[in-house]
């Protein structure tokens, strides 16, 4: 695999000017004893789009970080056109024309478009130039929208488009988007690639595309980088990838499961309409996988599966005409704090054993399902019933008596207190098996984490860690331990792999479907296409709140589940 | 009964009543004013007691030691301002909980200016009136907003200024922005716990100046029993007003309204429950949020430390 | 793990090594400012004019070494650690009551008006004033929760503004023979106060070494165990927790919000409204004499809620701070004598709380960026 340095390699082929926008030089950010990024070399070319890929965790977000200022690299230099740069905050990056389209936590609700995009400036406050700047951008990049609307009334998509406003409207000369997809429809998402195309050429800007999905950046960019833990381990033109070897410097192994794949956001393999860029998804079929060494996967995740675990499984239990459905939901109508309507008429029944995908761009109401089922909203109207039985919205722990399980979107929203113990938190949803006569028996109570630790592999110091000091892929297993030890009829897993490492997210899907295999009824929340394709039997995609289509996995494909998402009739 | 309405009628068409409402509203009205910019970049400052006895003390230090008025005013707002520092430095610099900081701060400054009056004794006077020509002769109200001690006169540049300086300007814009959604202002690149330190300073700044003006305006003599609850008032005064500005305001003349209606009322010889009035602003305040709590929309942050990386 | 995960458990939590370098941090940082505070009180003294040993010595005196004192010291703490203990339970909850100084003053009120009002032999009289003083602590406090959970009023604004409403409701009863006035007779020459508990009503004050202190120091110290006892290790105690950690994972498994957050501002109010009992039935000389009169509060509850605080909302802890409280103010009696005004013992203290906050804080920000640090790379 050639690791040269792209920069250099680029100049003479291109037409590009032969300084780099930017060129980064042995940059190197320890946090402890771990080292985020290890002298990461990259150069970004004018009029050009850069892909920075790899698993979560790589280092990417840190690196661009460092270009922004909000983190100050240990070692290394960052040079913008040639003249090396001390970046130490966000305004002395915007300054230099660097801008970052985030991906969260950017807008404040409250305020108006406007003012948002006003927001982080410096200099006098002026509310019609920014107006009319926003006109301008609007006009020129076909991003339309009312500055003078409070940002909180806005669609996740509308968010996004105020978020690339700002961004553009210091008219930056390099452009970071990090992970900008998630919220968006699969046709969203080639209409921003689109424009963003127009704006790289036209103005001759630098584009970062930081991304975990490899399609997408496979898709949209002329170079690539790849990170694994700190480290660049490749850069080639985007002409000269393909899927897996990308996949395969991604994770540092062979990607071998199906789960792992689509992890990767690799479209599933019969459809692989999108793959234009010399993808062929028979590459990947498992047939010709076959022959990988399964146990190299195995040492590097550190888990061990039955490869016949994950062949077998998508196939839906048989659910014949006489069978009870284990949880009907009916007509549910939700109004969230602002009064808007988040779910509505949605209505769904589920069979044990099935495992049903809920497809749908990020704020179509999937929150509010998982929120209903976790008793922590009320419904307007409609029922909610488990085995026949009616269980009242919004009631303190009903839904978890019932016998709902959940895998909360955000663990640390629901899931987890942070501040207690991993044994406490591993009790949270029932006290009994470690109590007796209303005290905590501390021995029951350590023996029951230590049997759960095990089992489910959390690697912490002991029962009594704190919640906090352990990681993120180990807390969302004390999540799944938790609810799974409940022996839920329904298990609600919203966004379950989201954050996860690649080995994380295959123990995750198995575990589901596992779950789902013994009778357990799974309803799995997603933004990720292609992990709803990958585990569900049955799809319903959500858009406003309503149920706009369902079908069975085999009917179900990549474009139509995407128009769908987008909100047209099914 | 009659004779008790027409008695009311009578206090009611007093110019006096208008007079000493609009002093004891000028005192609110100061410090209700800082604290609407502290609450509006999310600090819940409840040092106000403090820094308006703060600003107090040190108004009389400063017309002790020079004996201008116009000095001790500007000595008052630096007492204010040096409480605000303690605040400030404390909750938005070493994320310490702004309340144990704000109740500590007034037990300390009752305390320190306590102690210091006795060791000190500073003597201070009231400050001249000042007639404004005309506007001074509407009928009622006139002399109360017109015919003032000097002092008072400040307000009319410091409600303006302050409103214009949190919805017009960009300081104002980033304070609110603090106050709705940390974590956003952080990512766009605004000093959190640098805009909330300013806020609070700038409370300090007014509050030192109510203290000031309470005193040239209203009591003469420093006493450090002067403030009496009256901060908390403010507090009421910006809760009530549901976080605008002009609503506070409102909070402030409605509640030294009930303040003054007592006073005048005593001094005709009756006694209404002189209790309940003095827990009016606070029964009134808690009711209005009662009622208004989920309509009315509190800055988002409020009272919520920031700590980078802490949701 | 990928080498976030690893980042996070290496640089969060404090490794074996560093354990002991940790702890002497901590007490340097604490010695330091509290240091720094009692320097700065000197400083105060002398710029004034006075000298502050013999105020240092009249603190001593005052608080310890004179006889009877460390009893009245005691005396002193009992109520400020009942009212802590009551601010650790809401605390836990996640609650912020700051309204303990109305709640003692509702709930000492209106013991009084029904120990009044019911009589009965002494010793069960007492018991009853201070069952019912708590009580009325406790719903003083449930106008604040009442308005929390069903209005959604925020507790700190509400508990705060009722402390003043509280004090003025006592002021009015205070004028009226019907409600808590003594009977002309009584009264002295003063106008509102109420009547005094016959010696046969108050709480015992057992004698120790000349020192002489009412029962309530050994329930405050009996009711520290429990509360220790309750939070840690019982199953309630450990819902309240979640509750107050993380109130949407205790909402989903089954943590009434309402419920126990209503609880639990109400047991703050009503340790508040005990506390305030306890005071009346055996403050004795020190808190109003065995009758109600007004400011009988003495910010024993701003106090004691400072004291929660500056325990870090562990019960046992604020045993010890309870009584360097109750010192500096029993000491301030004496120091007086030394020619210094003795509200200088109120600046001491409250730059002692001050002094006492930064250590916390400074050591919470460091190991803060430190995990921030180490977790900026999670998504």
């Amino acid at each position: 695999m050639s690791n040269t340095e792209l920069g250099d390699a680029g100049t003479d082929e291109t037409n590009t000017s032969s300084v780099p926008a930017v060129r980064l030089t042995g940059i190197t950010k320890r946090f402890g004893a771990v080292v985020a990024c290890d002298s990461v070399n990259l150069a970004l070319q004018r009029g050009r789009i850069h892909g920075l890929l790899g698993e979560n965790g790589a280092g990417k977000s840190t690196l661009m970080k460092m270009l922004i200022g909000l983190v100050l690299p240990d070692s290394g230099t960052i040079a913008i056109d040639g003249t090396t740069e001390s970046i130490h905050d966000p305004l002395t990056a915007s300054a230099l024309g660097i801008g970052m389209v985030h991906q969260h936590f950017s807008l404040v609700d409250a305020l108006t478009v406007w003012e948002n995009v006003a927001l982080g400036d410096a200099g006098r406050l002026d509310p019609k130039a920014t107006r009319g700047r926003i006109g301008e951008i609007a006009e020129q990049y076909g991003l339309v929208i009312d500055p003078d609307k409070r940002v909180g009334d806005l669609t996740a998509g509308l968010r996004q488009r105020v978020e690339i406003i700002k961004c553009l409207r210091r008219d930056p000369s390099i452009v970071i988007f990090d992970e900008p997809t998630s919220v968006l429809t699969p046709e969203e998402s080639e209409q921003l690639f689109e424009s963003l195309r127009h704006v790289v050429a036209a103005e001759s800007r630098s584009v970062v595309l930081v991304s975990h999905k490899l399609d997408e950046v496979l898709h949209a960019t002329d170079d690539i980088t790849i990170m694994r833990q700190g480290k660049v381990v490749d850069q080639r033109r985007s002409v000269d990838a393909d899927a897996r070897t990308l996949a395969r410097a991604m994770v540092g192994r062979e990607v071998s499961l199906r789960s792992e794949r689509a992890a990767l956001g690799i479209h599933s393999l019969d459809d692989n309409g999108l793959d234009d860029n010399g993808l062929d998804g028979n590459n990947l079929d498992r047939a010709d996988l076959d022959g990988i060494d399964l146990e190299e996967g195995a040492t590097a995740t550190g888990h061990t599966f039955e490869t016949a675990d994950s062949d077998t499984s998508n196939i839906a239990p048989d659910i014949g005409p006489t069978a009870v459905p284990v949880l009907r939901i009916g007509k549910a109508v939700v109004h969230d704090a602002d009064g808007v309507i988040a779910l509505d008429e949605f209505s769904l029944e589920m069979y044990p054993g099935e495992i049903v995908g809920v497809a749908g761009v990020e704020g179509n109401g999937q929150r509010a399902l998982g929120d209903v089922l976790s008793s922590l909203l009320v419904l307007s109207s409609g029922t909610v019933t488990v085995d026949g039985a009616p269980v009242p919205t919004g009631k303190s722990g009903a839904m978890a008596k019932a016998g709902i399980g959940v895998i909360p979107e955000d663990r640390h929203d629901s899931g987890l207190v942070l501040d207690m113990t991993v044994a406490e938190n591993l009790v949270l949803v029932d006290q009994s098996r470690a109590a007796s006569r209303g005290l905590i028996d501390q021995k029951r109570l350590n023996a029951f984490a230590v049997e759960m630790i095990e089992q489910f592999s959390i690697a912490c110091s002991g029962p009594n860690a704190p919640m906090w000091s352990v990681s993120g892929g180990n807390q969302q297993r004390v999540v799944l331990a938790r609810e799974l030890s409940q022996e839920p009829k329904i298990l609600v897993a919203a966004q379950p792999t989201r954050g996860l490492d690649v080995g994380a997210i295959e123990y995750m899907s198995h575990r589901l479907e596992t779950a789902a295999a013994t009778g357990v009824a799974v309803l799995l929340i997603s933004s990720e296409l292609e992990e709803i394709l990958e585990l569900s039997h049955r799809i319903i995609v959500m858009h406003s709140g309503r149920i706009v289509g369902e079908m069975p996995r085999a009917e179900a494909n990549f474009e139509a589940l995407g128009l769908l998402m987008g909100g047209a009739a099914a | 009964m009659a004779d008790f309405f027409s008695s009311v009628y009578e206090i009611f068409t007093t110019e006096t009543t208008y007079s000493n409402g609009a002093l004891l509203a000028g005192v609110l009205a100061f410090a209700a004013t800082g604290e609407w910019v502290a609450e509006r970049s999310g600090t819940l400052n409840i040092s106000v007691e403090g820094m308006l006895l703060g600003g107090a003390f040190t108004a009389a230090l400063g017309y002790h030691v020079t004996g201008s008025v116009a000095v001790g005013l500007l000595t008052g707002m630096v007492g204010g301002m040096l409480i605000a520092g303690v605040q400030a430095e404390m909750s938005h610099r070493l994320a310490a909980d702004q309340f144990v900081v704000g109740l500590t701060l007034n037990i300390l400054v009752f305390g320190l200016t306590g102690f210091l009056e006795n060791e000190i004794a500073p003597d201070s006077t009231l400050a001249r009136k000042f007639e404004i020509p005309l506007l001074s002769e509407i009928p009622l109200v006139g002399e109360a907003l017109f015919w003032q001690r000097w002092p008072f006169y400040i307000l009319y540049l410091l409600i303006p200024f302050s409103w214009w300086l949190v919805y017009r300007t960009r300081w104002g814009l980033e304070l609110r922005s603090v106050g709705e959604n940390p974590q956003s202002a952080d990512v766009s690149g605004i000093d959190v716990n640098k805009r909330r330190r300013q806020s609070i300073y700038y409370a300090g700044l007014t509050c030192g100046l109510g203290g000031a003006f309470f005193l040239f305006g209203h009591v003469g003599p420093f006493e450090n029993t002067i403030v009496g609850g009256r901060g908390f008032i403010a507090i009421a005064a910006v809760i009530f007003g549901g976080w605008t500005l002009r609503g506070t305001l409102a909070g402030c003349v409605i509640f030294a309204g009930a303040l003054s209606f007592r006073i005048s009322i005593q001094l005709i010889g009756y006694d209404i429950n002189s209790e309940l009035l003095q827990a009016l602003p606070f029964i009134v305040t808690i009711a209005g949020m009662a009622i208004f709590a989920h309509r009315v929309r509190a800055p988002a942050a409020l009272a919520r430390p920031f700590i980078r990386g802490l949701r | 793990m990928t080498a976030v995960d690893t980042a996070i458990d290496s640089g969060v939590r404090p490794s074996r090594t560093r354990h002991g370098a940790r702890f002497s941090e901590w007490i340097a940082l604490y010695s330091m400012s509290v240091l720094a505070a009692l320097v700065l009180s000197a400083i105060l003294v002398e710029a004034t004019g006075g000298d502050w040993r013999p105020v240092v010595n009249a603190l001593l005196d005052g608080s310890v070494r004179h006889p009877g004192r460390w009893g009245e010291t005691l005396a002193t703490a009992a109520p400020l650690l009942v009212v802590a203990l009551g601010t650790v339970i809401s605390s836990k909850a996640g609650l912020v009551n700051i309204g303990q100084e109305g709640q003692l003053f509702v709930g000492a009120a209106i013991g009084t008006y029904f120990g009044f009002l019911i009589g009965g032999p002494g010793p069960i009289n007492v018991v009853l004033i201070l069952i019912i003083g708590a009580a009325g602590g406790g719903l003083w406090a449930g106008v604040a929760a009442g308005l929390r959970y069903w209005r959604g009023v925020p507790e700190v604004l509400s508990t705060l503004l009722l402390v003043t409403v509280g004090g003025q409701a006592v002021a009015y009863g205070l004028r009226w023979e019907w409600l808590l006035l003594a009977p002309e007779g009584s009264r002295g020459n003063r106008n509102q106060v109420s009547e005094q508990l016959a010696t046969g009503n108050r709480l015992p004050r057992p004698d120790l070494f000349g020192n002489e202190f009412p029962l309530t120091v050994f329930i405050s110290v009996i009711l520290a165990a429990i509360v220790a006892f309750v939070l840690s290790r019982t199953v309630w105690g450990f819902r309240l927790r979640m509750l107050g950690r993380n109130p949407r994972a205790a909402q989903r498994s089954g943590v009434s919000e309402t419920r126990y957050g209503a609880t639990a501002l109400m047991l703050s109010g009503a340790f508040a409204g005990l506390a305030g009992a306890a005071m009346l039935t055996g403050g004795g000389f020190a808190f109003g004499n065995y009758q109600l009169v007004p400011g009988f509060s003495a910010n024993i509850g701003w106090t004691g809620l400072l004291v929660a605080l500056v325990a870090y909302e562990k019960p046992l802890a604020a045993i010890p701070v309870a009584v360097v409280f109750a010192g500096l103010r029993t000491g301030s009696n004496f120091v007086s004598g030394t020619g210094v005004e003795s509200r200088i013992t109120d600046v001491i203290s409250g730059l002692l709380v001050l002094a006492l906050l930064i250590p916390a804080a400074v050591m919470f920000l460091r190991d803060r960026r430190r995990a921030r640090a180490a977790a900026t790379e999670r998504v």
